[in-house]
C-alpha cells in the first residue's frame, strides 16, 4: 500500500462520512418526510381489490356449495335444506377466518357473487371461537322446523290439490281411484328428515 | 472537597461544633449523590433523545405514547427494568456475573469526578485529571470481559473478547489525540486545561483553533473515543446481527440497566472530555464567566458547558445512525494503521509547533499583530 493510496483512503473515509451525515441530517431535520402512520388513530383505507375478510350475502346465496368444494383450507362449512319451492334454504353458513388463507378461490367460484371479500382486516381476538364468522343468525333448529313445516304444508296442499283433482277426475270418470294413498304418503317423510348436512345430490324428497 | 467543607463551616457557624471530618464526609456524599443523579438522568433522557433522533433520521416517529411526545418513556423503561425478574443462568459464574455490571458502571461513573462542569464546579480537581479518566475508564474493559466470561455463553464471550480488543486498541489513539491539549496547558488537570483556553473572545482561545494539528486532533479524538465507547459504527461487542447483544445477553432487569447506564455515562464522558480539551470547556463565548460573582458565573459556565457537551452527544448519535458497522479486521486496521500513526504525527506536529512558536497559537499571533 503506497502513501498515495493511504492518503486516498483517509480522504475517502472523511468524504463518505460527511456525505452520509448530510443525508441523515436532511432526514433528521425535515419532519415532513416522516412516513409512519399512527395506526389506531390514522387508518389506511385498503385498496379496492384488497382481499380482506369474506362476507356472504345470504339473500343472494343459493347454497350451491361451490365455495365449500373449492376451498383449499376447508374453512367454509355450509348446511342447507330443501325448501318448499325446491330451492335450498341455508341453515348455517360459517367461515373459520382463522384458517382462511385469503386465496380468493371461493369468491371466484361463487356463481351469484354473493360471497365477496370485504376490506376488513382487524380481527384480533382472545378466543379462537371468535374467528368463526357466522352468516345465518337464526337458530338452525328453528330454520329446519320452519322449512319442514313449509314443506309439509306445501305437500299437504299439493296432496289436497291432487285429491281435489283426483276427486274431480273420479267424479268425472266415476271410477274408484287407486292413487290417493300414494299421493299422501310422500308428504309425511318430508316433514321429518334431518335434512342431512351436505344438502347435495341424493335428496330422497326430490320426487315429493 | 476539604476547601468546600471549610467554606461551608465558615458560612454556617452553627455546624462549627461538628467534627470537621463529618462535614467533609457529608459534602463528599452530597457531591457524589448530585453526580449520580446527573448521570442517571442523563442516561434516562439520553435514551429518549437517542431513540427520538433515530426515529427522525430513519423517517420514523420514535417513542410518542408515554406522556407528551413520549417524554416519559424513559421512566416507563426504568420502572420496567427495575421490576423485571433478575435471571442468573444456572451455569454462570455467580460471583463474577453479579460483580461485572457494577465494575462497568463504576468505570464509567467514576470519570464524572473530574469533569469540569463550571468555573468552580468540579467534584475533585485532580492534578492528574486526564490520566485519571484514561485509567478509570479502562475498568470498563475488565467489567465487560468479566461479564462475557461469567455468562458462560458463546455470544457473550465473543462480545466480551471483541470489546476488550477494541477498547485496548483504541485507548492508544484516544490518549495520543488528547495529549496536545495537555501539552498546550502544561497540566494534566482538566480545570487547568480549560483555563488555558480562555481569552480571545472566548472562542478563538479554544484548543480547536490553536493550530492545524490540534484541529485535526479533535476529530481524531472524537473518532477514536466513539470507538472506545462501543458506539455504533464500532459497536462490534454488541453487534446485534451476529452476537445478539454481545457481552450483556444473559443480563436482565437492574443488572442490564447498569450496562445501559454505563454506556450513556461513557457517551457523556467522551463528549465532556472533548469539550474540556478542545472546545474551551465552560468558557462562555464573548464573555468572561469567571469574572462574574461566584453563583452566576458557575451557573452560566455550567449551562455553556452542558450545551457544548450535549451538542457533541447529539453529533455522536447522528454518526451512530449514519454509518454501518465495521468488520473486526477493518476496526483493527483503522486503529493500528490509521488512527495510531495519525495521532502520533499530530502529537509530533503540536510539539514542534509549541517549540517553534514558543507555545503561541495562530489566533494569539493574529491578535498580537493588532
Amino acid at each position: 500500500m503506497g502513501l498515495k493510496e493511504y492518503i486516498n483512503d483517509i480522504f475517502e473515509a472523511v468524504v463518505t462520512t460527511a456525505k452520509g451525515m448530510r443525508i441523515t441530517a436532511r432526514y433528521g431535520v425535515d419532519a415532513s418526510e416522516e412516513v409512519t402512520q399512527q395506526y389506531p388513530e390514522v387508518r389506511r383505507e385498503p385498496d379496492d381489490r384488497f382481499r380482506g375478510f369474506l362476507h356472504n350475502d345470504i339473500a343472494k346465496c343459493t347454497s350451491c356449495s361451490m365455495c365449500v368444494k373449492v376451498c383449499p383450507m376447508d374453512c367454509i362449512s355450509l348446511e342447507a335444506v330443501r325448501g318448499a319451492d325446491k330451492k335450498f334454504v341455508l341453515v348455517s353458513y360459517e367461515i373459520n377466518i382463522g384458517r382462511c388463507m385469503y386465496c380468493g378461490l371461493c369468491v371466484e367460484a361463487c356463481p351469484t357473487d354473493s360471497l365477496v371479500h370485504t376490506r376488513g382486516y382487524e380481527k384480533a381476538s382472545v378466543d379462537r371461537g371468535e374467528l368463526i364468522l357466522h352468516f345465518v343468525h337464526e337458530d338452525p333448529a328453528g330454520i329446519r322446523a320452519r322449512v319442514a313445516k313449509q314443506v309439509a304444508e306445501a305437500a299437504a296442499k299439493a296432496a289436497e290439490a291432487a285429491k281435489a283433482a283426483e276427486a274431480a277426475k273420479a267424479a268425472a270418470s266415476l271410477a274408484a281411484p287407486a292413487a290417493t294413498p300414494a299421493a299422501a304418503s310422500p308428504a309425511a317423510p318430508a316433514a321429518t328428515p334431518a335434512a342431512a348436512n351436505p344438502p347435495a345430490k341424493d335428496d330422497p324428497e326430490k320426487k315429493g | 472537597m476539604e476547601a468546600l467543607a471549610r467554606s461551608l463551616v465558615q458560612a454556617v457557624p452553627a455546624i462549627a461544633g461538628v467534627p470537621f471530618w463529618t462535614v467533609t464526609l457529608l459534602v463528599m456524599v452530597v457531591t457524589a449523590a448530585v453526580l449520580l443523579v446527573f448521570a442517571l438522568t442523563f442516561g434516562g433522557v439520553g435514551s429518549y433523545v437517542l431513540r427520538k433522533v433515530a426515529g427522525d433520521i430513519q423517517v420514523r416517529i420514535g417513542p410518542n405514547r408515554v406522556g407528551p411526545y413520549g417524554i416519559l418513556q424513559f421512566l416507563a423503561d426504568g420502572v420496567k427494568l427495575i421490576l423485571k425478574e433478575d435471571i442468573i443462568p444456572a451455569k454462570a459464574d455467580r460471583f463474577l456475573f453479579v460483580l461485572a455490571p457494577y465494575l462497568v458502571f463504576i468505570g464509567s461513573f467514576a470519570a464524572f469526578v473530574v469533569v469540569p462542569f463550571g468555573v468552580g464546579l468540579i467534584a475533585a480537581d485532580l492534578n492528574i485529571g486526564v490520566y485519571y479518566v484514561m485509567a478509570i475508564t479502562s475498568l470498563v474493559v475488565v467489567g465487560i470481559l468479566m461479564a462475557g466470561w461469567a455468562s458462560n455463553n458463546k455470544w457473550a464471550l465473543l462480545g466480551g473478547m471483541r470489546a476488550a480488543a477494541q477498547i485496548v486498541s483504541y485507548e492508544i489513539p484516544v490518549g495520543m489525540a488528547i495529549l496536545p491539549a495537555v501539552l498546550i496547558a502544561g497540566s494534566l488537570s482538566l480545570q487547568d486545561i480549560v483555563r488555558s483556553q480562555g481569552g480571545l473572545l472566548g472562542v478563538f482561545g479554544w484548543n480547536l483553533f490553536h493550530n492545524p494539528f490540534t484541529f485535526f486532533s479533535f476529530f481524531l479524538y472524537f473518532t477514536a473515543a466513539q470507538a472506545e465507547t462501543n458506539q455504533t459504527p464500532f459497536d462490534l461487542p454488541e453487534a446485534e446481527s451476529e452476537l445478539v447483544s454481545g457481552y450483556n445477553v444473559e443480563y436482565s432487569g437492574i443488572r442490564y440497566a447498569f450496562f445501559f447506564l454505563a454506556e450513556f455515562g461513557d457517551m457523556f464522558i467522551v463528549a465532556a472530555l472533548a469539550t474540556a480539551c478542545f472546545l474551551g470547556g465552560w468558557h462562555v463565548p464573548f464573555f468572561r464567566a469567571d469574572a462574574l460573582p461566584a453563583l452566576w458565573g458557575n451557573l452560566l459556565s455550567l449551562g455553556v458547558f452542558l450545551v457544548k457537551a450535549f451538542g457533541l452527544v447529539l453529533v455522536m448519535m447522528w454518526v451512530r445512525w449514519t454509518l454501518p458497522r465495521l468488520r473486526v479486521d477493518q476496526l483493527m486496521r483503522m486503529a493500528w494503521k490509521y488512527l495510531v500513526p495519525l495521532t502520533f504525527a499530530n502529537l509530533l506536529g503540536v510539539s514542534l509547533w509549541l517549540l517553534v512558536f514558543k507555545g503561541k497559537g495562530i489566533p494569539q499571533m493574529i491578535a498580537s499583530i493588532f
